[in-house]
């Protein structure tokens, strides 16, 4: 039996070098157009139903009834003119005339005006955002506020919502993509209620520690999580102890949860910030 | 025309079918693809989603690679293989994506997967790259229903006793046994089915069981 076993390939001529790479780049194009067609395709309904999922899940944190009057409200950056300008229209309702509020960077307001429906946004504005506001009597009964921070992998994406008086109603984990078993360990639901019922002030002296989460406050998050009867009573009971302790870590996960913290945390402050500005040039909208 | 694998008067539709689900069973005959099979078969549901997946995958890779065949360059075909299949499975990731938001927010993270399962690529070197179409898409069809049938019955297995329920349904009260629900589970649970395959094997086959075909023992 010979040693060389690796026999010695015959060496490739020029026009054979030039047949592979035709066959590769064929290969390469014919695919990538087969995938744009399917993109242009399936693109709209996936948006579609991407934002059907998000108007549930607004919905859903609030407890608002189907027919609640929802305002969802657009943030963008304009650098050149060193603008803020909000755009705020009636959620899912493409049809609706939106409102237009610019300001200043230092937070004076610049202007105000309708936007007819359907108003292309300029390419020169840099989306900062979104938030949706629940109106009830024309004033705002609460909020959900999209927030992004940075996880261990790629960017995490939160809806934070707030009472009125932006206590935290809910939180939840919309996108992230940080390892299965281990960073996205943060959707679990015990983790993300624990934000529950703190009021700004707390979340603003929010850490986060990796000691072990009790038992029964574990038992009564999960609880409200699935919305168990006895869920908020047992939470509120908790909480009076809880409240003043930091976030507990999901095991294995403490740059995620770190990272969801810290953007609930400065989510938060931004929105009462803007928030104060912006809810008097929304009257008649909300 | 005869395959590469039995030398032979050409195989009939049956025959190849047959023989995806049962003599070369991508999971109990081949041993290829354990790792999916461990994952994602906690449940039947769970295992059902990605089996049909898989299926479709293995139909229209085979069907594509036997149709191109010709204008593939030997060289670059195993690159080539993968571009097919990772263009199909972008396509049904994408088509589940924007139908089955549901569905897909379960078992997107193992659609893009597919793309590296051993079981599709082995199946166009060995089998659809050599073929015509006809047989190409019966052979296409057999692995997949093999792989299907196996991911059902492993997922029905483990959820019955780790779970104690059938396709979500409690059956039982509690868990019976967790510990075939966890991924260590997964692989005493097809390690016994694969036992029983064989016993079931050398039953009909008059006492002789018939080799496993080791198709190189580890891919994804």
């Amino acid at each position: 039996m010979s040693l060389n076993i690796i026999q010695p390939r015959p060496k490739l001529g020029r026009a054979e070098i030039a047949r592979i790479v035709v066959s590769m780049v064929v290969a390469c194009l014919v695919g990538a157009a087969v995938l744009g067609l399917v993109y242009l395709g399936t693109d709209r309904y996936r948006r579609a139903s991407a934002e059907a999922t998000e108007r549930e899940a607004v919905r859903d944190m609030l407890g608002l009834e189907a027919g609640a009057h929802l305002l969802e409200v657009r943030q963008y950056l304009e650098p050149a003119r060193r603008l803020v300008i909000y755009r705020a229209a009636p959620f899912g309702e493409p049809a609706a005339e939106a409102r237009e509020v610019t300001f200043t960077l230092d937070g004076a307001v610049a202007g105000q005006r309708a936007l007819p429906a359907a108003t292309p946004v300029p390419e020169t504005l840099q989306p900062l955002g979104r938030l949706f506001v629940a109106a009830r009597d024309g004033r705002a009964a609460g909020f959900v506020v999209e927030g992004e921070t940075r996880g261990y992998k790629s960017r995490i994406r939160v809806f934070i919502a707030m009472k009125p008086d932006f206590e935290i109603a809910d939180m939840r984990v919309v996108e992230q993509e940080d390892d299965p078993g281990l960073g996205a360990e943060v959707v679990q639901p015990w983790f993300r209620e624990q934000f529950v019922g703190r009021t700004p002030e707390e979340i603003d002296r929010l850490t986060v520690t990796k000691d072990p989460i009790p038992e029964d406050w574990k038992a009564a998050l999960v609880a409200l999580a699935r919305r168990a009867p006895d869920g908020p009573a047992r939470h509120r009971e908790l909480l009076q102890r809880e409240r003043r302790k930091p976030i507990y870590a999901v095991t294995g996960a403490t740059i995620s949860s770190r990272a969801v913290t810290e953007g609930v945390r400065r989510t938060v402050d931004h929105f009462r910030r803007r928030w104060w500005l912006l809810a008097p040039q929304l009257e008649g909208v909300l | 025309m005869s395959t590469v694998l039995h030398p032979g008067p050409a195989p009939s539709a049956k025959q190849l079918i047959l023989n995806g689900i049962f003599a070369e069973n991508p999971v109990f005959r081949l041993a290829l693809s354990l790792c999916p099979a461990v994952a994602v078969t906690n449940t039947v549901l769970n295992g059902l989603l990605l089996g049909v997946a898989v299926l479709c995958v293995q139909v229209l890779s085979s069907v594509t690679v036997t149709l191109a065949r010709g204008l593939i360059h030997p060289r670059v075909r195993i690159p080539v293989y993968t571009i097919i299949i990772a263009v199909w499975v972008s396509a049904i990731d994408m088509t589940l994506a924007a139908f089955t938001p549901a569905l897909y927010a379960q078992v997107g993270l193992y659609v893009k997967l597919i793309v590296a399962f051993a079981i599709i690529i082995s199946r166009l070197e060995v089998f659809a790259s050599r073929q015509p179409l006809v047989p190409t898409f019966f052979d296409g069809l057999g692995m997949g229903l093999g792989f299907l049938i196996a991911l059902l019955t492993i997922g029905a297995f483990r959820e019955l006793l780790g779970s104690g329920s059938f396709a979500g349904i409690p059956l039982a009260p509690g868990k019976p046994l967790l510990f075939f629900a966890l991924p260590a589970g997964g692989f005493f649970s097809i390690a016994l089915l694969m036992a029983f395959f064989n016993w079931v094997e050398r039953r009909r086959g008059g006492g002789r069981a018939t080799p496993v075909k080791s198709a190189g023992g580890h891919g994804v």
